[in-house]
């Protein structure tokens, strides 16, 4: 599935964000079926912003986005539902887990929306490689922030997607924890032949991407 | 699984109260929306059914009612027979002819002597409730043939045999009982004889053949007033209101026996009627309480609903979620309902039994299609409200 952008640009920063250049922004761009696409920039010039345009939880920009042959701005909510549910999966920089589930619970969540992939064993397995076993049956909102920043990466690798959308996912890891959780996104990407469009402040090599951009 | 989750993340049992509200007002609508229904259609089945004893109703003989003011003068005129018949609940008149010349009858056999004066009436062919090949006559017929009102049989029977020692008679001895009928002329009595040929439960008098009427009339008659003082309608509901009120205005009378049914009518129209608005009012009421609970549930849930579509939870799994926790308590409600109108009506077919009325001892198929547009009306108006309320997003 191709994901074209055509020439975004939320309304809000228009004036800001067209004074300086970009190579996303207003912008006509494609990004082919599993490309790996490192976007970068400096606090507030709209990561999170694009991030949510992508994914349409917010409608006030200009432009369109495309995802295979839906237009988002035509796009019903049935339809929407379906292709976050089979095609686009999300770590969002605020995490937005449910506070009252515990860990396993939110993730079982986005395991059993739809028809599921992966047996529930599988939380297990994914929760031990990234440390967090011990706390998958402890409620969300007890749980420390890299710990949620984990649990949010598991629920996003347990549904099917074509493209990974995850912005700064590893912005309250260690080094060590990084690394596991990048071979183990990098590992299910790989296992559905999928993209990814990650968001950073700063350049890595956690993965070996096939386009950089900055915003 | 999924449902587990969400009950967990959408609680409904936080407003059980108003659910419990909401139910309750739903089962007082159904009980009084299926009474009324199953009432209307036990009332049309007593109305209608020929298995009923009151199919006799069908025919109504009508004359003036007797007050002191029209004593001797009783007759109905032409305007008002007329009137009678532009009636809607007249489907068909006819009238009761009256002999206007003097008659006696007596009997030809010696083990039963008897003699009385007597009148004759007729009535139109159609209105009979005798069908018997002997109903004829001509000129050259070697008898008259008679129907006669079961009642005097039995007031015979019972009453004037016993008391005078007489020998009690069955319908067939008397058909096989040939009477001498005298009638009174200028030139002195002329004698025929007659035979009893039917009895009539409908029409309380002693009919001959319209046809020996009219020729009896022509020939022997007196009498100048040619306007008969009673007419028989045939009537598709004799319990009408219509035709109780129209009687009492234009002071005529008829068997109130037989029009008993309309007072019982007026009592079941109010409680019907009640019934109705009742029931409608509380299904109206259940419903507002239903949709505030559906919106209060959703309202209260607010950001995990919204959550939960961010994610890729698709508005018609939520609408399932949702539904599934007031539907099946709805259907078990209804059902409920529909079982104690049932027992109920279960035991007033044994009740009215036992009094000659029969009604069917289950449910019409009206009162559960009720049943399922009550189901369906609620279903959709929750729907509605479900599909209305969880669209955050926009």
């Amino acid at each position: 599935m191709q994901l074209k952008l055509q020439n975004i640009v939320p309304v809000p920063l228009k004036e800001k964000l067209l004074q300086r250049p970009s190579v996303v922004w207003n912008k006509d761009i494609t990004f082919e079926n599993g490309e790996w696409v490192k976007i970068k920039a400096p606090s507030g010039t709209g990561k999170t912003t694009f991030v949510h345009i992508i994914y349409k939880l917010r409608k006030d920009y200009e432009g369109d986005i495309v995802w295979g042959n839906q237009h988002l701005s035509k796009i019903i909510k049935e339809e929407l539902a379906v292709l976050r549910q089979q095609n686009v999966s999300i770590v969002f920089q605020d995490l937005r887990l449910f506070p009252n589930l515990t860990a396993r619970e939110n993730i079982e969540l986005n395991r059993v929306l739809q028809e599921p992939i992966y047996d529930s064993a599988v939380i297990d397995e994914m929760a031990n490689i990234l440390g967090i076993a011990a706390i998958l049956n402890q409620k969300a909102s007890l749980c420390s922030y890299g710990e949620q920043q984990r649990i949010a990466i598991i629920r996003a690798l347990m549904q099917p997607f074509q493209w990974l959308v995850m912005d700064e996912p590893f912005s309250h890891l260690d080094k060590m924890n990084i690394e596991r959780a990048a071979s183990l996104i990098e590992r299910e990407c790989r296992k559905r032949n999928a993209g990814f469009i990650l968001t950073d402040l700063e350049d890595d090599s956690y993965f070996t991407y096939t386009k950089c951009l900055n915003l | 699984m999924l449902n587990q989750l969400l009950k967990k993340l959408i609680r409904t049992e936080t407003h059980s109260g108003r659910n419990t509200m909401a139910m309750t007002g739903l089962f007082v609508a159904m009980l009084l929306i299926l009474s009324a229904v199953q009432i209307q259609s036990n009332y049309q089945q007593i109305l209608y059914n020929k298995t009923s004893q009151d199919s006799i109703a069908d025919f109504l003989v009508i004359n003036k009612t007797i007050t002191d003011q029209n004593v001797g003068d009783a007759t109905l005129s032409d305007t008002e027979i007329n009137d009678l018949k532009q009636q809607s609940f007249v489907e068909k008149i006819g009238r009761l002819t009256p002999s206007r010349f003097r008659v006696g009858v007596q009997s030809v056999s010696k083990q039963i002597p008897f003699y009385s004066d007597f009148f004759f009436e007729s009535v139109p062919n159609e209105f009979l409730d005798v069908n018997t090949p002997d109903w004829k006559w001509d000129e050259t017929s070697n008898f008259i043939p008679m129907i006669i009102p079961n009642m005097f049989l039995d007031m015979y029977n019972f009453g004037f045999a016993q008391s005078q020692h007489l020998p009690q008679l069955s319908q067939d001895l008397i058909k096989n009982l040939p009477v001498q009928i005298d009638i009174q002329t200028q030139n002195g009595i002329v004698n025929y004889y007659g035979k009893v040929v039917g009895f009539s439960d409908r029409i309380s008098s002693v009919l001959v053949p319209q046809t020996f009427m009219d020729w009896a009339n022509n020939k022997f008659g007196t009498n100048v007033n040619q306007q008969p003082s009673r007419v028989i309608i045939q009537t598709k509901d004799a319990s009408s209101p219509q035709l109780t009120e129209y009687l009492a205005k234009h002071h005529l009378s008829t068997n109130p026996e037989k029009t008993r049914f309309e007072k019982y009518r007026g009592v079941i129209n109010i409680v019907v009627i009640t019934s109705w608005v009742m029931g409608g009012l509380m299904l109206l009421f259940a419903l507002l309480i239903f949709t505030l609970f559906i919106q209060l549930t959703i309202a209260s849930s607010k950001e995990e609903i919204i959550l939960l579509i961010t994610l890729g939870t698709s508005p018609i799994q939520l609408q399932r979620f949702l539904r599934k926790q007031y539907l099946p308590t709805s259907i078990i409600v209804i059902i409920v309902a529909i079982c104690i109108v049932s027992i109920v009506q279960f035991a007033l077919q044994k009740v009215l039994v036992a009094q000659n009325i029969f009604v069917q001892s289950f449910l019409s198929v009206y009162t559960i299609g009720a049943a399922v547009i009550v189901l369906f009306i609620l279903t959709v108006v929750n729907n509605r409200t479900i599909m209305r309320y969880i669209q955050y997003d926009d």
